[in-house]
């Protein structure tokens, strides 16, 4: 478990960023093999920006309202 | 020597090499030079096994949207992740020291685990990862660029070994123009402040981690690889917002504290005066 967390750390050490990538590419994935949604796929880049954008929004917003700061 | 071959293949590859070459300087300047160049030397071993393995094969074999998914991932994790904390410590939020102190304590876990090579105190895997996997995703792309040029400029089979090798000579010295110029910047670029650099590393991994995931993705980015400056200026602007308004919290929370601060005072006041 302590292997799992250094390495975590080593890579993301932050859990907004992690989840915020996560659902980036969960959601290109879903755009890119749903049929249907295969009108929007070329809006795949600017939304791949839009969420990394919010991704580093959210992150330090919760860290500036952090009640630790 | 087919010219036209060649020179397409030095422009082409010249983009690749430079996008390489960016992250290795940036690694060097940043962590340390021996974990970057020991990457780029593991990666250009790596490439080498693969094409002296696959040869022209290699396009078939390779995944190579799989590869841009995964690299562009990481380096988006290991990009926010500089950029988070470089616009913190502009905006104040965040000591100098404290992101060392966690990246030592994670460095510290890590060999205790074995993670990383304790006999070679200078080596950081972390550094070692970015320039290995930048420079052999960018390998590939230039070993693609070579065959698929060369072999599409064939209309035999001699002429198809004339195109690879053109396409070679084209490519290699694009790689040395790179590398030439690389040198030279490589002592000005030491002089910029620590934190500057953090800055300007995170929003370039975050650059090219979203180019390369977006890639991955089928995504055609408009311009091609130039499409990578607007995105840098991009998260550039959109960092500098950050950090504005980020001084705008701190400071409010700064009033707010410092009004709540007289009322405690006058509380406790009247607490010691019962």
């Amino acid at each position: 478990m302590k292997v799992i967390k250094a390495i975590y750390n080593f890579i993301i050490g932050d859990m907004v960023i992690l989840i915020g990538v996560a659902l980036a590419l969960a959601a290109l994935a879903f755009i890119n093999n749903v049929a249907a949604l295969a009108p929007i796929r070329g809006l795949s880049g600017p939304f791949l920006i839009v969420a990394v954008l919010a991704s580093l929004f959210a992150t330090l917003s919760r860290e500036a309202f952090s009640p630790i700061r | 020597m087919q010219w036209v071959v060649a020179t397409a293949a030095f422009f082409a590859s010249a983009v690749e090499f430079v996008e390489a070459f960016t992250i290795v300087l940036v690694v060097g300047v940043t962590v340390n030079w021996r974990s970057a160049l020991l990457g780029t030397l593991a990666a250009a071993v790596t490439l080498a096994l693969l094409v002296a393995t696959l040869g022209t094969a290699l396009v078939q074999w390779v995944p190579l949207d799989v590869l841009r998914t995964v690299i562009g991932t990481l380096l988006l994790l290991f990009g926010l992740k500089w950029l988070k904390n470089a616009i913190l410590r502009y905006a104040g939020l965040k000591a100098r020291h404290d992101e060392q102190a966690i990246y030592e304590e994670t460095r510290a876990e890590l060999r205790a685990r074995g993670g990383a090579d304790a006999s070679s105190p200078r080596f950081e895997l972390f550094g070692f990862l970015l320039s290995y996997k930048s420079v052999l995703l960018e390998g590939l792309e230039v070993a693609f660029i070579v065959i698929t040029f060369g072999v599409s400029a064939a209309t035999s089979v001699a002429s198809r070994s004339s195109g690879i090798a053109s396409a070679s000579l084209g490519a290699l010295a694009a790689g040395l123009l790179v590398i030439l110029v690389g040198a030279l910047v490589r002592v000005p670029l030491a002089k910029v402040p620590e934190n500057t650099l953090k800055f300007v590393v995170g929003i370039m991994l975050t650059t090219f981690g979203t180019f390369w995931l977006g890639e991955g993705f089928g995504v055609e980015w408009p311009l091609s690889d130039a499409f990578l400056l607007i995105l840098a200026a991009i998260y550039l602007v959109a960092a500098c917002l950050l950090i504005v308004w980020l001084k705008q919290v701190k400071q409010q929370r700064a009033q707010a504290s410092m009004e709540n601060r007289p009322i405690d005072t006058a509380e406790q006041t009247e607490e010691v005066t019962r």
